[in-house]
């Protein structure tokens, strides 16, 4: 199976930590487990991860060229897992790397949703 | 920006654009905030900047700069700060001081469709459930899940679920997982027809009284529909 990793969005980890002393950081984790044989993480992540650049409104702003700057360490990170596809639960960060991935010459990677790649794995 | 302007110390408001007083003041100008933000250095923003311009009354300024709308709020800056300084909490109230016909994009737009009309889309109800019947059912001829529909306004459900708009709109397929784990779980489950928005631009434009209609929208119908479990992934 292609190598996959996870992107913790700023809402659901760093975010959540401060507002409300709780970030969700294990809860996807053991749902990739239960899922995925083959995954890494990004460096770093958790506290510590990098922002995509599509929160905070920004997918709607019109400043587009900047958005797509900003999404360029993320991009690193994933391309320095080897990963082909990258799980994570935010509409926005979803919407951000598939609308980016191309000026990053990554056309390749599949972006899923942390409750798609769930759903993929149920076998009816 | 303008520059060389003097600064006027009368007209310092230093609790202008924080939850407690005086914090930007605090700011020890370590520039850690701008190490680790990533849209530095775009249109010569970094966080320390914003955060000393506002100690040194220079918001009008920033209010008018594109900073706070190319940074995403995503607290990098926050977290690096020894201060404590609530960096991103400062972002989104400078947001709120620009004037809704000068946001920049679709944001003020959107938001006031949703308030108006319950979502973003201003689409109508009986498009939302035209919609999700469609959509629902394209799911029921999988293989596995003969017989599935959309329960929408099912009083005493287990979860009432928001939807974004963008999935009743260009991305209806994303609405599909979340239903079969819903119908292999067997789970009791339900959309409310009005008011199903799961987005709330408030937070983007730094409108609190926004938020909590919106917010408050989706409690009444956890209310009307006796449900006491929310799933919102948005």
């Amino acid at each position: 199976m292609d190598l996959a990793t996870y992107h913790d969005p700023c809402n659901y980890g760093r975010k959540a930590e401060k507002w409300f002393g709780y970030g969700y950081f294990n809860e996807p984790r053991w749902i990739m487990d239960q899922c995925l044989e083959n995954w890494v993480d990004l460096h770093p992540n958790r506290l510590h991860q990098t922002c995509c650049g599509g929160g905070g409104g920004t997918l709607t702003t019109g400043y587009n060229d900047e958005r797509i700057f900003y999404g360029r360490r993320k991009m690193d990170q994933i391309r320095a897992t080897g990963a082909r596809m990258l799980i994570l639960p935010c509409h926005s960060c979803h919407g951000q790397i598939n609308a980016i991935k191309k000026t990053y010459e990554m056309d390749d990677l599949v972006v899923k949703y942390l409750w798609e790649l769930v759903a993929d794995c149920l076998i009816f | 920006m303008a520059e060389n302007q003097p600064i006027h110390i009368e007209a310092l408001n230093p609790d202008c654009c924080n939850q407690w007083l005086y914090q930007q003041d605090a700011c020890l100008t370590c520039a850690m905030c701008a190490s680790v933000c990533p849209v530095a250095g775009v249109d010569n923003y970094d966080p320390r900047k914003m955060v000393r311009m506002v100690s040194l009354g220079m918001v009008d300024q920033v209010v008018q700069s594109r900073w706070p709308w190319i940074c995403t709020m995503c607290g990098k800056c926050e977290q690096s700060c020894p201060m404590g300084i609530d960096i991103s909490d400062l972002t989104r109230k400078i947001r709120s001081l620009r004037e809704g016909k000068h946001v920049p994009g679709i944001l003020s737009k959107g938001l006031a469709a949703a308030l108006e009309t319950g979502n973003n889309l201003s689409l109508p109800k009986e498009d939302f459930i035209f919609i999700l019947e469609d959509v629902g059912d394209e799911v029921a001829e999988e293989p596995g899940l003969e017989g599935f529909t959309v329960p929408i306004d099912k009083k005493g459900a287990r979860i009432l679920t928001t939807i974004h708009n963008k999935l009743v709109n260009t991305h209806t397929e994303d609405l599909k997982p979340w239903w079969r784990i819903f119908h292999a779980a067997g789970e009791d489950w339900t959309i409310a027809s009005d008011n199903w928005e799961g987005t709330t631009w408030g937070y983007f434009t730094g409108d609190d009284e926004a938020m909590k209609v919106m917010a408050g929208r989706i409690v009444e119908n956890m209310r009307r529909l006796e449900i006491d479990t929310l799933l919102w992934p948005e």
